[in-house]
């Protein structure tokens, strides 16, 4: 009862033109530009990480030239074992953005899946994964993650798995509400009662009406599951080092960020840079996929 | 709606409280359990390793780790009943008088930080909503996006070491105080990491705010009412705002349940012993009882607190009150 | 793994990287208030801040660091270290052992008295050192007492103990916290809640997870102590502590991390630093496959540039080490097989061993009990690559770690190990056949057992030396584990605190002398 229904739209064909203009739409609003424009940005820095076009090994030790300042040869300046932090930064990126989005991945998939057959199917499903979902919500969120990673080996899959574990309710919550109202909707009755098997109408039906509240609900876990991160990262449950993700990078300088202040500054502004870009980006997809925002301008 | 009052449901909540703490316990239990190590090893780190048999038996006794994991559940379940939450070895001190210690820190901060987030999430959310994609607009959206993307722990950390290295201002590196002890000296502890969380909280109340201001507005009522030459000022506060309270609220409730369990960052931070604390370090020592009384203890809190947010959405939710 | 040293890294688990204990002026309303006057003449009020509660405050089960440091002012013991580590009197004035070295007389200081006001006398040495011994306690200095056999009062200030064998280091055990006096009459779970000893200090109050407070024992038999009350004062986050240091409210605290101290170093606050007991070392387990041979053992040995492990993992702060590392006994690391880094040598050894195509060695590392140890990991995995060994790191949680490790279930393992003093203390239960940590060192020689053996039935200081000296050739020639280096302890301090003398063992015991303007 805390979601809000959305007016429902007909049943929706995507197609490529239909993508395409809303593409061009998330791309028009100022939001979705700049956010579009950041996330790309890191995004490429990724790609850089993975490909190993970095200028240096990020987790390579050179102990002769540590803690020196931003230079060309080290953009951002080198840590205290002589790693080079913009190549570090770069991988940081990459590890927290793989952490956010498999963690979100795997919320976005359990929890849609649980709430549209709660919301769908009422009765028993209902109760049952209503139940879960009442317990994860009670049990507070950074114990659960702090709990579940202390329990496993320690690795990016397992901190995305807690993650997960921690934001499935909410994509079980927010999928429920308008999935409810759905199913009262005549079209939904009218498929139902032609005979459709009832998974195809949850599937063809509800899921694509429930879409563009999915996917902005999906932008903003991201960001907060890259904050989730660095927060376990505070909390010294964060990656194991030395593969660097932003949290921990900026955990291991808080030492360090009155001699080398560019190893705190660099993944801190990074860190807020993705979140933003994320943000702005999931304001950009909201104006453009809410129906709800229609002819609000 | 009203009938949701009624007895029944009273009782059907009540009920769904009750499995969703049942719920919770196991839960727990379990994954305490499956933590490595235990009170001993927590305790004594790899001199455990000079343990005679003789002497971790005694020691295995002594936390009541020598039970089977059954035993151990339904008798501290058994105990909650009677009041007791059990007992801390480490702070020799029962778990209920840790936790009626603790909680009150973390509520009072928790408050604060609500307050906060509210004095600054809702003018900013109405001013921004007042004129999308405005540069005001802009100049709020950009607060609230600051607010949802610096880490609470880089921003307290920044604040308390530049606030003590310039300024010598460090309230909380004294002893910490409590409220009814040392209000002054307390309420000065409470500034900081109040600042922090209800920075960070004021972003989504912010956000809900303008969205659910323009949504408001948007709908045939509000036209019909400025139609009708109902003064701006007075159209904004009684019909726009309280007709948009409804989302606030709950975003507001939802915030403050997380904050029991979610201040902990800023807890360690600032030095406040508050139930988060608790819980992590009763994690780190392993001590089972504490953690599993304490988690229960936040989950209950957390039930009652949306059951108190639904209350309120039911009083203040005009559609509600005119049927 | 020196206990001091346990949880996750990080500021919250801060026992894990930094034992910080700091020093701030007590009764303070504001950070600007000065201290009073009268309390100037009485050496001031401290507060002493840590990153952690004590876990237990019953000594004879305190191995925390945090525990061990309010225990030590709290408690008195019958001998005690002095600054350099040497043994001296504390509660027993002498301690003489009969000709065959079988029987030690204990005399014990007269008019000492515990907290409570009841008098310490040969009837409550007698009562501690035999719960000591009984299993039930769970003592953790239980083994230390191994070679005693009878504890018996000759009369109200005299003890004697029967040994089954000399015993030379019998002094040095008696000086740990661990083997604190307590009072015939008290139990653990009095003690628990109500701390009562005969140290400089005895317990006041204490608010769970915030602070402990301890007064001036003004019957102190020694010196009086300086300050009036010192308040061990928990602050969880190390540069929150920082912080409080520079806006005064903390005056002194004691950091591992060198960059905590780093940056703790700024306008009134000085840094002293006190190279530590403990040692970092990679331990080979020489009862599983390939390190079973010692020629692999030795490759490793001599693969490693154990300065560049220091300059990588600890900023080059602390000293290359071998396996003895308290001042009296120090091994001296020119003497190892390959005093430099030698990879022709470690390849000569590799195809001695027959594995000329390289070895693959497994070992554990904990992530999060001290904050070096995945580093140094890395930085062995690099070097002991070029000499064709392949380190399989294996990073684990630390309570699973210890769990491992307590098991002796690994092939090898990076691991910070506490030290002692005396080196019979410190090594005697790993590298005897029949010492209780044997399964965790794995490995023994007759060689080691019979020079061990000497060295207890050896009161003589030069001759102990002669034969520790041997002990740390056997060790290290033989390659039982691959000592790397030792690191520093930081005390920082403001300009108002005079008098504290840091020690090697990281014992805060000498707060008695320390006074705060």
């Amino acid at each position: 009862m805390t979601d809000l229904a959305p007016a429902p739209v007909g049943p929706t064909r995507r197609t490529g033109s239909v993508a395409a203009g809303r593409l061009h739409a998330l791309l028009r609003s100022p939001s979705g530009l700049s956010g579009a424009i950041i996330v790309s940005l890191l995004v490429l820095l990724t790609f850089a990480s993975y490909f190993s076009l970095l200028p240096y090994e990020p987790i390579a030790q050179d102990p002769p030239s540590r803690l020196l300042a931003p230079s060309f040869t080290h953009l951002f300046g080198t840590d205290q074992f002589g790693r080079d932090v913009f190549s570090r930064v770069s991988a940081g990126v990459a590890n927290s953005a793989l952490i956010a989005v498999v963690a979100v991945t795997f919320a976005t998939v359990i929890g849609t899946m649980g709430g549209l057959i709660a919301g769908f199917f009422r009765g028993i499903p209902d109760a049952a994964i209503g139940g879960v979902t009442n317990v994860l919500f009670a049990f507070p969120p950074l114990l659960l993650a702090l709990a579940l990673v202390s329990v496993f080996d320690r690795n990016w899959f397992t901190i995305a798995v807690a993650i997960a574990i921690v934001y499935v309710p909410i994509f079980i919550r927010v999928t429920r509400g308008p999935v409810l109202s759905l199913r009262e909707i005549e079209y939904v009755k009218a498929a139902t009662s032609t005979g459709a098997s009832r998974i195809a109408v949850m599937m063809r039906h509800v899921l694509p009406n429930i879409t563009s509240i999915i996917i902005i609900q999906v932008t903003l876990s991201l960001s907060w599951a890259v904050l989730t991160e660095a927060s376990l990262s505070f909390l010294g449950l964060g990656a194991p080092p030395p593969t660097p993700s932003l949290g921990s990078m900026i955990f291991e300088a808080r030492t360090l960020v009155y001699i080398a202040p560019w190893t705190m500054i660099a993944p801190g502004v990074i860190v807020v840079l993705l979140v933003v870009g994320l943000n702005l980006l999931g304001d950009g997809l909201r104006d453009t996929l809410d129906p709800r925002n229609k002819g609000k301008r | 709606m009203l009938k949701t009052f009624s007895h029944n449901s009273v009782v059907h909540r009540i009920g769904a409280a009750a499995l969703t703490l049942f719920g919770v316990a196991i839960f727990v239990f379990i994954m305490l359990r499956a933590i490595p190590g235990n009170q001993i090893t927590a305790g004594l780190g790899t001199e455990a390793a000079a343990l005679t048999p003789a002497q971790k038996l005694a020691l295995e006794q002594y936390y009541g780790l020598d039970q089977p994991l059954v035993v151990q559940f339904f008798s501290w379940l058994g105990n909650l009943f009677t009041g007791n939450l059990g007992f801390s070895s480490r702070a020799q001190q029962s778990v209920l008088d840790l936790t009626v210690a603790a909680l009150p820190v973390t509520f009072e901060l928790a408050i604060f930080s609500i307050i906060l987030a509210l004095l600054i999430g809702i003018p900013l959310g109405m001013l921004s909503a007042s004129k999308p994609d405005s540069p005001r607009d802009a100049l709020g959206q950009i607060v609230g996006l600051a607010g949802l993307s610096i880490p609470a722990f880089l921003l307290a950390t920044a604040l308390l070491s530049g606030l003590a290295s310039s300024l010598g201002f460090n309230p909380n590196g004294q002893a910490f105080a409590p409220l009814f002890s040392d209000p002054l000296l307390n309420l000065q502890q409470m500034l900081l990491p109040s600042l922090v969380l209800g920075f960070g909280i004021a972003a989504p109340i912010m956000r809900t705010t303008r969205t659910a201001v323009l949504e408001v507005r948007s709908n045939d009522f509000i036209r019909t009412a400025r139609a009708k030459g109902v003064p701006p000022r007075r159209l904004q506060l009684k019909h726009v705002l309280g007709n948009a309270l409804v989302p606030i609220v709950t975003m507001t409730g939802l915030q403050f349940g997380y904050l029991l369990g979610g201040a902990v960052v800023v807890e360690q931070i600032f030095s406040l012993p508050g139930i988060g604390r608790q819980v992590l370090l009763g994690i780190q020592q392993k001590e089972y009882a504490l953690v599993q009384s304490t988690v229960l203890v936040i989950a209950l809190t957390f039930v009652i607190v949306n059951l108190l947010t639904d209350l309120t959405y039911r009083l203040i939710d005009p559609r509600v009150r005119a049927s | 793994m020196s206990h001091g040293f346990r949880f996750t890294r990080g500021a919250v688990s801060a026992l894990g990287i930094a034992a910080i204990v700091s020093l701030a002026v007590s009764g303070c309303s504001s950070p600007g208030t000065p201290a009073p006057a009268e309390s100037a003449k009485s050496g001031g009020s401290l507060v002493v801040g840590v990153t952690s509660d004590p876990d237990t405050l019953f000594p004879w089960k305190a191995t925390q660091f945090q525990a061990v440091n309010v225990l030590q002012n709290v408690y008195g013991t019958l001998t005690e270290f002095d600054g350099d580590l040497n043994v001296v009197p504390g509660l027993a004035e002498s301690w003489d052992a009969s000709e065959d070295g079988l029987t030690v007389t204990l005399k014990l200081r007269e008019g000492v008295t515990f907290a409570d006001g009841s008098t310490f006398g040969s009837e409550d040495a007698v009562s501690s050192l035999t719960k000591i011994q009984e299993q039930a306690t769970a003592a953790v200095s239980r083994s230390a007492l191994a070679s005693v056999t009878a504890i018996e009062a000759s009369d109200e200030n005299t003890v004697l103990l029967t040994l089954s064998a000399p015993d030379a280091a019998l002094p040095a055990s008696l000086a740990v916290i661990n083997m604190a006096m307590l009072s015939s009459d008290d139990t653990e779970e009095a003690l628990n809640t109500t701390p009562n000893g005969t140290g400089a200090y005895s317990f006041d109050t204490r608010a769970a997870n915030q602070s402990i407070t301890l007064v001036k024992n003004t019957a102190y038999w020694g010196d009086e102590p300086t300050l009036k009350s010192v308040e061990f004062r928990v602050i969880p986050d190390e540069s929150s502590i920082v912080s409080a240091m520079q806006s005064g409210n903390v005056q002194m605290a004691v950091f591992d991390d060198p960059l905590v101290a780093q940056t703790a170093e700024s306008g009134t606050i000085t840094i002293a630093k006190t190279p530590q007991l403990s040692y970092h070392a990679l331990q080979l387990n020489a009862t599983r496959g390939d390190l079973t041979d010692v020629n692999v053992r030795l490759a490793i040995s001599c693969a490693i540039d154990r300065q560049e492990v220091l300059d990588t993992a600890a900023l080059g702060e602390g000293e290359v080490t071998g396996p003895i590392t308290s001042p009296a006994y120090k091994s001296d690391t020119d003497a190892r097989p390959c005093p430099e880094r030698d990879l022709k040598k470690a390849a000569a050894y590799l195809a001695k061993a027959g594995k000329a195509d390289g070895v693959t060695i497994k070992t554990i590392v904990s992530q999060g009990e001290y904050a070096t140890s995945v580093n140094e990991s890395q930085n062995l995995k690099a070097q002991l690559a070029e000499a064709k060994i392949t380190l399989d790191v294996e990073t684990l949680e630390s309570g699973a770690y210890v769990d491992r490790w307590i098991a002796g279930d690994f092939d090898a393992a990076v691991a910070l190990n506490g030290g002692r003093p005396d080196p019979d203390g410190m090594y005697g239960r790993y590298f005897t056949s029949t010492g209780n940590l044997n399964k965790v060192a794995g490995y023994s020689s007759p060689e080691l057992d019979a020079l061990f053996a000497e060295g207890r039935a050896s009161s003589d200081p030069k001759d102990r030396a002669a034969i520790y000296e041997k002990v740390s050739a056997e060790l290290e020639d033989n390659a039982a584990w691959v000592w790397l280096f030792t690191s520093y302890s930081y005390t920082a301090t403001d300009s108002a605190v005079q008098g504290f003398v840091p020690m090697a063992n990281g014992s805060l015991q000498y707060l008695r002398t320390t006074t705060v303007n």
